[in-house]
């Protein structure tokens, strides 16, 4: 960490090193217009710039971690086949927990057979295999003819000595961490913000210091050449006479300001309404980084509407219950209390690893709220359009929260229906309409908006 | 006029006081009491807010409210928590289910989204409706989310008790009965459910209960004939599919006999002509009020009730050659005519009476039988069991009531003390009835006299079987889990509603709930069928099935007993002196030859014409008819049906009195032909029926009514049934009269003006198309010799030449290569029904917005239909007669009062090609689209109405309040509540305040249609996207599809030679097409007709050629 804000106030120092040195550059040619006009535009949202670079900076770590994550065959094997059942410690799930289970079974080659074919092996009349069967309910062992041996062993190797959540120290532990500091919102350490602040102080003092340094030295200057000393001005005296000497200057940067205000305000009013970056907090810290990113599920597993119907859906808890019936704790914290929340809103009771029936509808805040005059349908951007959910959603892989990618404006839909040309071919809906337009357009691309994609009653009606 | 406090404010409204309409005309209430408060000098110095505070407040409630509108809304977001399987959120799920009110049969898919059901369509795997559907029976969906409904089990006088408290009381009562020796009765409508039928054997085996069915409208009379004649108490099934003539004696088999939609279906599919097929039926209609099947009718001939039976026994007369005796004056030309027509189609014609009178009934079965119509045009094989009210049973039940014989009764699905003739005195009887039970879901006039209501689910709640038909079945299965389920928990604590199938069984002591109960009675009912899961799945699926040779009506073990009364009954009918002489002499030949009698028996008619000629006629006689829109008024709590304009009347939220102009003008009542809603109102009058006085009704001009007859609707006039329906109009059926051992719904009655007028709400002022074309109609002869006939195309001068309008364009054309959606519509088959209405309404979100809303023509239905009347003024005849062009006019908004001819024309968006509303907006809200479809665009619009203003169609509607929002309109809204809510289609907006709106020609289905296509990688299939208002269509007049493929029916519709397009002649290019009516009449079209039509072109181009 010490390091990260080593480079970081590195970079900042470089930014703003190069920034004043324009300054001073443009100050040398007073009326330059342009240049004066340039000045403060560099300077503008130094943030942004810092925001770039450490990120940068913080995502060339992650990967590194990711990397090492990715490392452990046996995990990753054990989490794909076998943790819906399974757990890496004592604690029982559907099957028994497995910490340990090289010195409780037969034999190494026991657990080859048994994974590959557990029917096969209770059937021999195996007494072991008889003797957890009873153990578990009663219930046969998935197969999996598809691990090699070496594929078990590797699991077996991941599993025996267990790997329970607070005595280990693995490294996904550090995931939340960087997921953290990726929105830099959720977690705490250093806002570059404050960071920034502090830099701008110090550098101010410093300009202080500087002035008077600079005045102490040519009253110096002018003593040794007989001249009047420098007259004893405060800051703002100077400021104000610095002023009455470049009224032109004065003037143009009023007129800038002024300009910059309207601008702002005709944004800010034309943004009402448009929550572009909206993410509420949700009443289950559900984390898309880690479903769809780390774990990779689909989108459209868990939002099956938007393959099929307008709207793509907020999964229901029994979609949840479908992983979440073996996950019940993660390495990450506070993940055991947020499972539970699902729990108590299927009407789960992890103990009896039973539905109660006692049901309690999950309340989410919606992210992307679409007035009810438009009516916007998934399946047929997801399926017809081919449109990749990115693209209006952004990357879901990497948020924590997740937010309004996109504005949702109208011009921002019908900036894409102007832009998008439609997948055509192999869809015989458009064979005619296809061979129609190819004589109108020749070869220009055919897009949405010639398609009658701009009709006011393609989305309202 | 019933109970006024709803649409009246005061007597100043209904007198239309200057000061008050003035008020009233003012949208928005402009009075603020500054002054007031001003001028009061005490408060102002009481007061202690300074100035300077009350900046201070102004300015802090502004900042809050500001940085309050900055922040980001949380919406919630609540998924499932175990999603079941078969639902995808924002899919819609189809279930297959069956409607049966009693009255009204129709097998139904049922459109759910998220498991609430959101759009009723017609199952076309039903042998029956045949994926048909009525606007009733759309609308029934509405009735579902009626927050009037019984949410608890509850006492008569509305405290509501638990259900083991109410089970503990009916079952007290029941034994009470038993011991004192008194009957049980279970008094409901006609059962067609042979799973219903079970439990209540079960019931009355436990309790040696009896089982009276009572239909609210009855047909008695005419299974009594039936029965005389075929020894079944059945009505048959009938073919009007198979008919070329077609002659109905009152019978308004398009919207109320028997099964109108099926009828629909049938005789649409007579009707409709090709190029291929250039035959249609022709039907001839004799009837006293102005029925829709009557206005469709290729000749309509009114007549008075009275005389009905006179022109009944002189067509026998004619058709068998026979001399029964006619008393009374009858058109001997007419009918020579028709019977010439009847006998020129032996085996294809078929004659139908709405009368419910056993004697007339006999008669046409005796003409139908000479005509060779049983076993072609009628279908008595297949006897039909949606009608099986039996009167006698009724009345003998409330004099056995009166008498104090009966201990316990328990209401089903009617409600007699408003449905009974008043002479019967329903209430009064059955105050002596010790224990009384109501399985009504909503409050009616039976419930409060009763002790224990024990509120059933609605039809879209609950399990049940349907055997309307001999070998028909069809089952109905919930489709939301019951809205009022029994609840418990602090907030809500609901008793909830329970399957009144469930209650009997329950009080029968088996504890079986009614899906089990079904599925085992399915497995003994089919047990061939093969395996009973795959069977029972396979009919769940389809919804309806049909067996051939299977369904007696009743389970095996009834039969024997079915036998030993039919021949009780047979006595019965003797002693009644209908023409049981004649039936029992056939009894012994009938017994022998069951089944070879493919006709039936020839009973002896004498004692039938003799009751006849005995038959009471008056001066004024009275029509009790069924509205299309409330029927018997089973629904009358359905806001979508009681702002449905009567396709006739055009008249919404009220009943009124038809009655002929002439008869108007010499009973000296205002004809208000054309009047201002707002300021006029028409004049009542006072009707009495045997004694029982009615309230004032409006009486309304009817051309074509029969002279010397009114027509009232019943199914008004509720109390105690809901907010939407109690006080509208007036109850007739306590009026109708009692004769020949059933219920009539024709009377001889004294009329009297009233003293006030009464404010009616009515939705097409104009009757008249004023020599317009705006309906084209020609003859079939004249089609059959030129398939342009009446549709001469329209032509404009365009620099000195006179060119077709479609060549002349004020705009330059865009390129369209992709879909162009159109709509066609068939003049000729719509029978004017209003499904489309209904269905548009839901499918739409159209709002109701209600009588005085209505009134001000600020009605929301995004889809009407236009019916006009021939005039008998045209512009040639003006001409030769002087009257000059005003009065020419002002003679041609005057409907030909005597006869005149009926034109039914749905009119929606257009969706103009060159759309002049397009053109005027200033916010570019409505616009049109690629694909041909004229958009709306209401989060853009700003509500200028500039649209509206020159539409020529006058299609657009403008939301002049939040419907859904505004305190005012929550007595007629059904968007109003939460329950309510619950039938909106999530996949349409609900528009608010200041927006205009119109037809969008349903592009939500157009685009799902076309995304599921996408997704299959296909072409689209044509009839695969049907707008709500072509699924709807009972007789399959409007289509919809695709101008793009020209193999597509829509286009082959739109190439028709008898297509035109409205105003195709100013050039607006409209993309719904109609098919020029064609009437089966020998007659070619009137000179003056044709003269007008040339004329009036003329016109059009002189006009043309100035500008």
């Amino acid at each position: 960490m010490g390091f990260k804000i080593f480079q970081l106030f590195l970079n900042l120092d470089v930014i703003l090193l190069i920034n004043l040195s324009r300054i001073k550059r443009e100050n040398s040619s007073r009326f330059d217009f342009f240049n004066i006009q340039n000045m403060p535009k560099s300077f503008k949202k130094p943030q942004r710039k810092a925001f770039v670079i450490l990120h940068f900076l913080l995502f060339s770590t992650f990967f590194l971690h990711f990397q090492s994550a990715s490392a452990a065959d046996g995990k990753s094997l054990f989490k794909q086949n076998c943790a819906t059942c399974h757990k890496p410690c004592d604690q029982k799930l559907t099957g028994p927990g497995l910490k340990g289970v090289l010195s409780r079974v037969p034999s190494a080659d026991w657990i080859h057979n048994w994974v590959h074919n557990s029917a096969g092996v209770l059937k021999s009349g195996d007494s072991y295999a008889k003797k957890i069967f009873d153990e578990n309910g009663g219930s046969v062992m998935t197969t999996f003819p598809g691990l090699s041996n070496a594929d078990i062993d590797a699991i077996i190797a991941y599993v025996d000595p267990g790997d329970c959540p607070p005595a280990t120290a693995g490294p996904s532990k550090t995931e939340p961490g960087t997921g953290g500091e990726n929105t830099g919102e959720t977690k705490g350490g250093l806002d570059p913000f404050w960071v920034l602040l502090a830099v701008t102080g110090i550098l101010l003092i410093l300009a202080i210091v500087l002035r008077s340094t600079k005045r102490a030295l040519k009253n110096v200057v002018n003593e040794k050449q007989g001249l009047a000393p420098e007259p004893d001005r405060t800051i703002w005296e100077s400021f104000k006479h610095w002023c009455e000497n470049n009224k032109r200057i004065v003037a143009v940067i009023i007129l800038y300001f002024v300009c910059v205000g309207v601008k702002t305000c005709w944004y800010t009013v034309k943004d009402i309404g448009v929550y572009q970056g909206y993410h509420p907090e949700q009443p289950i810290k559900f984390s898309h980084k880690i479903h769809a990113g780390d774990n990779g599920i689909q989108c459209v597993y868990c939002h099956s509407g938007a393959e099929k119907s307008k709207t793509a859906g907020v999964p229901s808890a029994n979609i949840c219950m479908n992983c979440h019936k073996g996950i019940s704790e993660t390495a990450n914290p506070g993940s055991k209390e947020e499972i539970a929340k699902i729990y108590y809103a299927a009407g789960w009771d992890p103990a009896k690893m039973a539905y109660t029936g006692d049901q309690h509808p999950l309340q989410w805040n919606k992210v992307h709220v679409l007035p009810d005059f438009v009516f916007f349908p998934h399946s047929q951007h997801v399926m017809v359009g081919k449109v990749e959910c990115e693209t209006c959603h952004g990357d879901v892989k990497k948020m924590t929260t997740v937010e309004q990618f996109s504005p949702l404006t109208m011009g921002w839909c019908i900036n894409c229906h102007r832009t998008t040309e439609v997948k055509m071919e192999g869809n015989k809906y458009y064979d005619e309409l296809h061979e129609k337009l190819k004589k109108k357009y020749g070869k220009q691309p055919i897009t949405v908006a010639k398609m009658g994609g701009l009709d006011c009653a393609k989305c309202h009606y | 006029m019933g109970n006024t406090k709803k649409y009246w404010k005061g007597l100043d409204e209904l007198n239309n006081n200057p000061a008050f309409v003035k008020q009233r005309d003012n949208e928005f209430n402009e009075y603020v009491p500054v002054d007031q408060f001003l001028a009061n000098t005490n408060a102002m110095e009481e007061s202690s807010t300074s100035r300077r505070d009350f900046l201070k407040f102004l300015g802090f409630s502004v900042t809050a409210a500001t940085l309050a509108a900055c922040e980001t809304p949380v919406t919630k977001v609540v998924p499932y928590v175990i999603k079941p399987e078969e639902i995808t959120p924002g899919m819609p799920n189809w279930y297959a289910s069956t409607y049966f009110d009693g009255h009204d049969y129709c097998s139904i898919l049922v459109k759910t989204r998220e498991a609430r059901p959101i759009k009723i369509e017609g199952n076309p795997l039903s042998k029956i409706s045949q994926g048909g559907v009525s606007a009733r029976v759309q609308a029934s969906l509405l009735s579902l989310y009626d927050s009037d409904r019984f949410q608890s089990p509850q006492t008569g006088k509305g405290t509501e008790i638990t259900w083991e408290k109410a089970d503990s009381i009916v079952k007290a009562g029941l034994d009470n009965a038993i011991a004192a020796k008194k009957d049980v009765i279970i008094l409901s409508s006609t059962i067609i459910s042979p799973s219903t039928k079970a439990a209540i054997a079960e019931f009355t085996s436990k309790y040696n209960a009896k089982h009276v069915s009572y239909d609210a409208i009855s047909y008695s009379g005419m299974l009594m004939a039936n029965k005389n004649t075929f020894g079944h108490h059945h009505l048959p099934t009938y073919r009007f599919d198979k008919a070329n003539v077609i002659v109905s004696f009152g019978a308004d088999f398009l919207t109320n006999w028997i099964s109108p939609i099926e009828h629909s279906k049938q005789y649409a599919a007579t009707r409709r002509i090709s190029k291929e097929k250039k035959e249609m039926s022709k039907h001839i209609q004799f009837e006293s009020i102005l029925s829709l099947s009557g206005s469709n009718a290729d000749e309509r001939h009114p007549i008075k009730p009275s005389e009905m039976g006179a022109y009944v026994i002189a067509l026998h007369n004619k058709v068998t050659g026979g001399a029964l005796a006619v008393s009374g004056k009858v058109d001997d030309k007419v009918v020579a005519e028709t019977a010439k027509y009847l006998t020129d189609n032996r085996g294809k014609a078929l004659v139908i009476c709405g009368s419910n009178d056993t004697n007339i009934q006999l008669v046409v079965n005796s003409i139908n039988q000479a005509l060779g119509s049983y076993g072609t045009t009628i279908d008595h094989m297949t006897p039909d069991f949606t009608k099986k009210g039996n009167d006698e049973e009724f009345v003998k039940l409330c004099e056995d009531m009166r008498s104090g014989n009966v201990g316990s009764i328990i209401f089903y699905n009617c409600n007699p003390v408003y449905t009974a003739p008043a002479k019967l005195k329903f209430a009064e009887a059955l105050s002596k009835v010790a224990s009384k039970v109501s399985f009504a879901t909503r409050g009616d006039e039976t419930t409060p006299l009763c002790d224990i209501i024990c509120p059933d689910h609605n039809f879209l709640e609950s399990w049940n079987d349907h055997n309307p038909r001999k070998g028909h079945y069809s089952l109905q299965q919930p489709t939301i889990t019951p809205l009022f389920a029994p609840r418990k928990g602090a907030a809500h604590n609901s008793n909830g509603t329970r399957q009144a199938q469930e209650s009997l069984l329950l009080w029968a002591g088996n504890n079986t709930d009614f899906h089990s109960y079904i599925a085992s009675n399915w497995k003994a009912m089919f047990n061939n069928a093969g395996d009973p899961l795959t069977f029972w799945n396979q009919s769940l699926h389809d919804g309806a099935i049909f067996i051939e040779g299977v369904g007696e009506e009743m389970p095996e073990h009834k039969k024997e007993e079915e036998k030993k009364e039919t021949k009780h009954d047979h006595k019965k009918a003797g002693a009644v002196a209908v023409a049981g002489a004649a039936s029992e002499k056939h009894e012994n030949k009938k017994e022998e030859k069951k089944e070879e009698v493919e006709d039936g028996m020839k009973p002896d008619l004498t004692a039938a014409v003799a009751a006849i000629g005995a038959m009471k006629s008056g001066s004024t006689e009275v029509v009790f008819y069924e509205s299309t829109a409330i029927g018997n008024g089973i629904q009358s709590n359905n806001p979508w049906l009681q702002e449905l304009p009567d396709p006739i009347t055009k008249i919404t939220w009220d009943n009124c009195i038809t009655m002929n102009p002439a008869d108007m003008e010499a009973g000296k009542f205002n004809i208000l032909e054309r009047f201002d809603q707002l300021e006029d109102a028409p004049d009542t009058a006072i009707v009495t029926v045997d004694g029982v006085i009615l309230s004032p009704l409006p009486v309304f001009p009817q051309p074509g009514q029969a002279i010397g007859t009114i027509g009232i609707a019943i199914g008004y006039g509720r109390s105690n049934s809901g907010r939407v329906s109690d006080g509208v109009g007036e109850n007739v059926y306590k009026a109708t009269p009692w004769i020949n051992n059933s219920i009539q719904y024709t009377a001889t009655a004294s009329i009297e003006k009233g003293k006030d007028t009464y404010a009616i709400a009515c939705t097409q002022t104009h009757h008249t198309m004023m020599g317009r074309e705006i309906v084209k109609e020609t003859s079939l002869m004249a089609w059959m010799k030129d398939e342009k006939a009446g549709n001469e195309k329209e032509t404009v001068v365009h620099k000195g030449v006179v060119t077709d309008p479609m060549a002349v364009n004020l705009w330059d054309d865009f390129d369209r290569p992709g879909h162009k959606w159109a709509l066609a519509i068939d003049l000729n088959t719509c029978i004017g029904c209003a499904a489309c209405v209904v269905s548009c309404n839901a499918e739409n979100n159209v709002p109701v917005v209600g009588k005085l809303e209505v009134r001000r023509s600020r009605e929301m239905h995004w889809i009407r239909i236009d019916r006009y009347y021939s005039s008998d003024m045209s512009k040639a005849k003006g001409k030769a007669d002087h009257l000059g062009k005003v009065d020419t006019y002002r003679k041609m908004e005057h409907a030909s009062s005597a006869n005149p001819r009926v034109f039914f024309q749905p009119i929606m968006c257009q969706h103009c090609n060159h759309a002049p509303c397009e053109t005027v907006c200033p916010v570019l809200a409505t616009s049109h689209s690629g694909e041909g479809l004229n958009m709306m665009t209401y989060n853009r619009c700003v509500g200028t109405r500039y649209c509206a203003n020159n539409c020529p169609f006058k299609v657009r509607r403008f939301n002049w309040f939040n419907y859904t929002g505004n305190k005012n309109f929550q007595d007629v809204n059904p968007g109003m509540d939460d329950i309510g809510r619950m039938v909106l289609n999530p996949d349409v907006v609900v528009r608010s305040r200041g927006v205009m709106e119109k037809c969008s020609m349903c592009v939500q289905r157009i685009q799902a249609g076309k995304l599921v296509a996408k997704k299959d990688g296909r072409k689209i299939v044509d009839g695969e996207i049907q707008t709500a208002c072509s699924q709807s269509c009972p007789t399959n007049a409007i289509i919809f599809g695709d101008l793009s493929d020209p193999e597509s029916a829509v286009s082959k519709w739109h190439a028709n030679d008898r297509n035109y397009k409205l105003l195709e002649e100013t050039g607006i290019r409209p993309n719904v097409a109609y098919l020029t009516k064609v009437r089966n009449t020998e007659m070619e079209e009137e000179e003056g007709g044709k003269e007008e039509k040339t004329e009036g072109k003329k016109e059009n181009k002189e006009e043309k050629a100035h500008s």
